[in-house]
């Protein structure tokens, strides 16, 4: 799966003229890389990833997803592409918290149709690889930050996805648990996944095979 | 199908966390769903009761009387209007002899029946052997009046034994104790067997050949025509009218059954004008068109609880809006589930599925609530009240239950498609 963006822009709605989040990046992410996307706060990285994941629409230029551009997509082209080749990790995690760890990790896969025994052994293989073995039936609230946020990993990995898309996975969590999260990133790169991860952490960062600074909505040389 | 099975786990685990507000949400669907189930037995009670009818006499149904109303007196002096007299009757049988039932009858209220030293008074009605297929709700000892008996004028009775009268309050209770002159002649007809022995009434000596039970009243069918005579004894009508105790101003009130639901419109016609003929004028006889009277009476209890069901609509439509308003509710206030949801790859028909399945399994379990309730009040609470448990066939609860989840359906469109319209990157934003 390769990234191609070219002139990318967003404004958000608001105001006389609307609010400008990016105006007008052109970069292009390789399959197999590890890309960290830099800037402050503000400067449009998580924008960035929701256009990446398909998640949101950019208001100007082309991403195109692995030679397809993203703007000729249908809604549901775009979710067949979220369920089955993009896996998301949020700073908040976005567990669901009335569902336990196990079923979590189920509902993607519940999504692409599978289903009874089968799905739940995908799922906790998900967990243990995640190092979770023993805490299916614990709910998020259950769980410290670093344990919610292997969940949110097993479930981005559930329908193996090309891509991860991480965005401040680190941001809500200790020195320790950051740094096994990180690892765990570069694992999955290291098995051939794609990781777009947007952090303001210029150490992380650096852990990174490339970085993408990002400052006003345009990426600095 | 799994789909579906999955918005349906996802949709009870919702329903269960908010126990309060699903609850309040399906309450008003249960109230129609309820009003519902007792508007549709009223109206297929009705439909039973027709059926019954049919079943204990025909439907096609007239009676004729004479005009009591009609005066041909002048200064000249009084004169009697014409009456009906056996004569008639016979010339209408002879006329029409296809006619199911000829039963004519005439009322001698007040006779002093003695029997065993004993002095009660009574009434007899003087009867034909048709009489019996009128709305029969007697059980029979002994012989029924028969046409030797008529012919030969003979001294014959059968004597009727009363059923306790039906469950009613105290106000009907009261009348009946006052009105009723001849309770003394009921206990005796109770207490006494008196099948084959004779009774006098007035001066004329009688043999009881019959004695009829009256049918319990939760064994008799009801009566569509809403009232009934009273009788205490039978006597051929010839004899009654040999003996005296029907004078020749008496006049008789046929009830015909024509027989024949199909050419009753047409036998009704015919025996105005036989009438019409036998007395010269339409003006001194009555026909009471009781087919008509049943139709109507049916016509008006549909209706009545027709509006009873639009009530019951009404009932759906409030609840309706009711799972409207609180899909809504739940949409917004799970803006963020649906935001990560889309993000881990449901589509827009995944959300739309699970909301519609959540709101329906809402009208389901409203639906299957209000049944309940409506059997309970129709059945359990109705007969505590005296009001006799309804009929219920299966298919109305059923249709009920369809109707609330149909509802539900409908009125969960709207808030389901503005959960699959929302922005995934939006949704997840919210708080």
């Amino acid at each position: 799966m390769s990234i191609v963006c070219t002139d990318l822009a967003k404004v958000y709605e608001g105001g006389k003229s609307g609010w400008p989040a990016l105006r007008g990046l052109s970069f292009e992410i390789r399959r197999g890389e590890f890309v960290a996307v830099t800037g402050p706060s503000g400067c449009g990285k998580s924008t960035l990833l929701n256009i990446l994941g398909l998640l949101d629409e950019p208001t100007g230029g082309v991403y195109s997803l692995n030679g397809r551009d993203a703007g000729a997509m249908s809604d549901s082209e775009r979710s067949a592409l979220r369920l089955g080749e993009i896996g998301f990790v949020f700073q908040a995690f976005h567990l669901l918290n009335r569902l336990s760890a196990l079923d979590n990790v189920c509902l993607p896969l519940l999504y692409a149709g599978e289903y009874g025994a089968g799905m739940r052994h995908r799922a906790s293989e998900l967990l243990r690889k995640v190092g979770l073995h023993g805490k299916e039936r614990k709910t998020p609230l259950e769980l410290s930050g670093g344990e919610r946020q292997r969940v949110a990993i097993a479930r981005a990995l559930a329908n193996s996805p090309k891509i991860i898309l991480a965005d401040e996975p680190t941001g809500n969590l200790d020195s320790v648990s950051s740094g096994e999260i990180m690892e765990m990133l570069r694992q999955l790169n290291s098995e051939g996944i794609t990781v777009v991860m947007v952090t303001h952490d210029l150490g992380l960062a650096g852990r990174a095979g490339r970085n993408i600074r990002i400052r006003d909505g345009r990426i600095e040389p | 199908m799994r789909e579906l099975f999955n918005a349906a786990r996802t949709g009870f685990a919702e329903i269960w966390a908010h126990k309060m507000r699903s609850a309040l949400s399906f309450l008003a669907i249960a109230a129609g769903s309820m009003v519902f189930i007792d508007a549709f037995s009223a109206i297929v009670n009705t439909y039973s009761q027709l059926e019954q009818q049919k079943a204990v006499s025909g439907l096609a149904r007239l009676k004729v009387t004479n005009n009591r109303s009609l005066s041909l007196s002048n200064t000249d002096g009084y004169q009697m209007p014409p009456v009906i007299d056996y004569e008639e009757v016979a010339a209408l049988r002879r006329q029409f002899p296809d006619l199911y039932m000829v039963s004519p009858e005439a009322q001698d209220w007040r006779e002093v029946l003695q029997y065993d030293g004993r002095n009660v008074v009574t009434s007899v009605t003087g009867v034909t052997p048709d009489w019996t297929k009128r709305d029969f709700i007697y059980k029979l000892r002994g012989r029924f009046i028969n046409k030797y008996d008529m012919d030969h004028k003979l001294r014959v009775c059968v004597i009727v034994r009363k059923a306790p009268p039906p469950p009613s309050n105290d106000y009907f209770k009261q009348r009946r104790k006052e009105w009723n002159f001849t309770a003394s002649f009921d206990e005796l007809a109770a207490h006494n067997d008196l099948l084959d022995k004779t009774v006098k009434i007035g001066r004329v000596t009688f043999t009881v050949i019959g004695v009829l039970d009256a049918l319990p009243y939760s064994e008799r069918p009801e009566n569509l025509l809403g009232y009934s005579n009273d009788y205490q004894v039978l006597a051929p009508v010839t004899t009654m009218y040999s003996y005296n105790m029907l004078g020749p101003y008496d006049s008789l009130e046929v009830n015909v059954d024509t027989g024949n639901e199909a050419t009753f419109d047409e036998t009704v016609r015919k025996i105005r004008n036989f009438f019409k003929v036998r007395f010269g004028s339409e003006d001194a006889f009555v026909i009471e068109n009781q087919m008509g009277l049943i139709r109507e009476r049916m016509a008006e209890s549909v209706r009545s609880s027709l509006a009873t069901v639009s009530l019951g609509m009404l009932a759906f439509l409030a609840g309706g809006i009711g799972i409207m308003n609180v899909t809504l509710a739940t949409v917004f206030a799970r803006t963020k589930e649906i935001g990560v949801r889309r993000a881990i790859g449901a589509s827009r028909r995944d959300i739309m599925l699970q909301f519609m399945v959540e709101a329906v399994m809402l009208g389901l379990i409203g639906g299957v609530i209000g049944s309940v309730l409506g059997w309970l009040w129709d059945v359990p609470i109705k007969v505590i009240l005296g009001m006799g448990a309804a009929k219920i066939s299966a298919w109305i609860p059923l249709v009920s239950v369809l109707i609330a989840a149909f509802t539900a359906f409908v009125f969960a469109i709207y808030p389901a498609w503005v959960a699959a319209g929302l922005k995934p990157a939006d949704a997840l934003r919210a708080e």
